[in-house]
């Protein structure tokens, strides 16, 4: 669900990283600290109205970004209307929408070496301290971009199923998916250390 | 370009041997390559890649030893940077990043150049390719040979002295063969090639060809890829046997 391209060039992208990183950080902080209904819809909608910004292929393609979300915010309602406690399932079905689409716009909009570089300041004490920080920078990156292509390689996994079978896949395809991702991570590793491997770089410019 | 003869671009290999889980897969293999284009051939399984990520450091030999422009590449990465490159067989194992801009600029930063250098690099390899309109494109959305361009230009500018190629035209449409074939004529480094088509190996010097993972036949390009390529034939004949008439 999380993107890193965004099919087009947005004002959002002109913004420093780690302005919009801040500035989501403060958003999700304020949705978690209320529980009223209407702050919350009106969050989500305020968050709706920034991808509108940003023009209507832009707001199309965060859409599908977030469509698969519609499982577990249809289970929180259940769970909710269930127990009877619909006001809190509401504001929980918002405030989570609100949160997971606005990061989704910061990732959209952010290039990963962005948001490498904002990561390598924050780290900068321990870097001080002697440790080398590249490792977890790197981490942070690979993590960004193999989910989205991991979900990938599982829709491909049950339309290989469902080719051959009536049937839906389920649990059967979590073993060969950890294996593809186990051989994804072999690739990446080798990628990386045909690049050099984690080599800590200097620290000359990366607070720019 | 011409190229920069320096003495010690000299790719040695010394007694070397690869075994993967205990069952030997190259060697021994003792070779000095020093030619501008060598080109690697043999049948699939024959040890090719094997070879390619010894020679590039990914993997350290069994036994034996690796030297290429003076250093040891498994030992040390950071010597490795600007000794040799690697072209995987697949574009889609290689690419790391989201974008080709990034793609490129992650092997710069790991050489230590600033970002702003870093920066300068970039533009003057895709202007080199005439590519500039590709820097903030989307590595997924890239077709193979994209891809594949994209590598080859992630690894160029770092500026090895070698390149290694695995396979680098599987899967691409004869224009865009030529087209890659034409970009890498160019390349100043010395190259080590593997390739399954004799014809991708046009102006090259030397040809090594393995066999089960010994040395095969080892010699100037056109003779020994005219014997591998009647040899293919014959081996493919025999296969040609089993198939009914009709
Ligand atoms: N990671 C591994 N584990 C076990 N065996 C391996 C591994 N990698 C390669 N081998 C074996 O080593 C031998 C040589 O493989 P290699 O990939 O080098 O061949 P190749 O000449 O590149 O073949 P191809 O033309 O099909 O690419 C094969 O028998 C292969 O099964
Ligand atoms: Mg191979």
């Amino acid at each position: 669900m999380i993107s890193l391209t965004s099919p087009v060039e947005t004002w959002a992208h002109r913004w420093p990283a780690g302005l919009k990183l801040g500035l989501m950080s403060l958003a999700t902080v304020a949705l978690f600290a209320t529980e009223d209904p209407a702050i919350l819809g009106a969050s989500a909608f305020g968050v709706a109205l920034l991808y509108a910004s940003a023009g209507a292929r832009f707001a199309r393609a965060g859409a599908r970004q977030l469509w698969p979300l519609w499982p577990f915010l249809v289970l929180i309602a259940l769970w909710h209307g269930l127990s009877g406690q619909v006001a809190a399932g509401v504001a929980l079905t918002l405030r989570l929408l609100a949160a997971v689409a606005l990061a989704n716009f910061v990732t959209m909009t952010t290039r990963l070496s962005a948001m490498i570089e904002v990561a390598a300041v924050l780290l900068a004490p321990f870097r001080r301290l002697g440790l080398s920080t590249r490792a977890l920078e790197i981490s942070i990156a690979l993590v960004i971009r193999f989910t989205p292509a991991i979900a990938r390689k599982g829709g491909l996994l049950s339309e290989a199923w469902r080719a051959r079978s009536r049937r839906r896949p389920g649990w059967q395809i979590v073993m060969p998916l950890a294996a593809l991702a186990i051989d994804d991570a072999d690739h990446v590793a080798d990628a990386l250390k045909a690049r050099g491997g984690v080599l800590p770089i200097p620290d000359t410019d990366q607070k720019g | 370009m011409a190229p920069v003869d320096r003495p010690d671009d000299l790719l040695r290999l010394e007694d070397l041997r690869v075994a993967h889980d205990g069952c030997d897969v190259l060697g021994p293999l003792t070779l000095d390559i020093t030619a501008r284009r060598t080109g690697i051939v043999g049948r699939n399984g024959s040890g090719k890649t094997t070879l390619a990520r010894v020679v590039a450091g990914l993997q350290a030999p069994t036994a034996g030893r690796v030297t290429i422009s003076g250093i040891d590449p498994a030992k040390d990465r950071r010597g490795a940077l600007d000794r040799v490159g690697i072209l995987f067989q697949n574009p889609d194992h290689q690419i790391i990043f989201p974008t080709v801009e990034e793609e490129i600029t992650f092997g710069l930063r790991q050489q230590g150049r600033s970002k702003a250098e870093a920066a300068a690099a970039v533009t003057a390899i895709l202007t080199r390719f005439d590519k500039l309109h590709w820097r903030a494109a989307a590595t997924h959305s890239l077709s193979q040979g994209q891809k594949q361009l994209v590598c080859l230009m992630a690894v160029l500018v770092m500026g090895p002295r070698w390149i290694v190629l695995d396979e680098p035209f599987s899967g691409l449409d004869i224009a865009t063969r030529l087209q890659l074939m034409r970009h890498m004529a160019r390349i100043e480094a010395r190259i080590l090639m593997i390739s399954h088509d004799p014809e991708s190996f046009a102006g090259y010097d030397r040809v090594i060809w393995l066999e089960g993972g010994a040395l095969r036949e080892d010699g100037p390009a056109a003779p020994v890829l005219a014997r591998f390529t009647a040899q293919m034939r014959h081996w493919g004949d025999a296969d040609d046997l089993s198939h009914l008439a009709g």
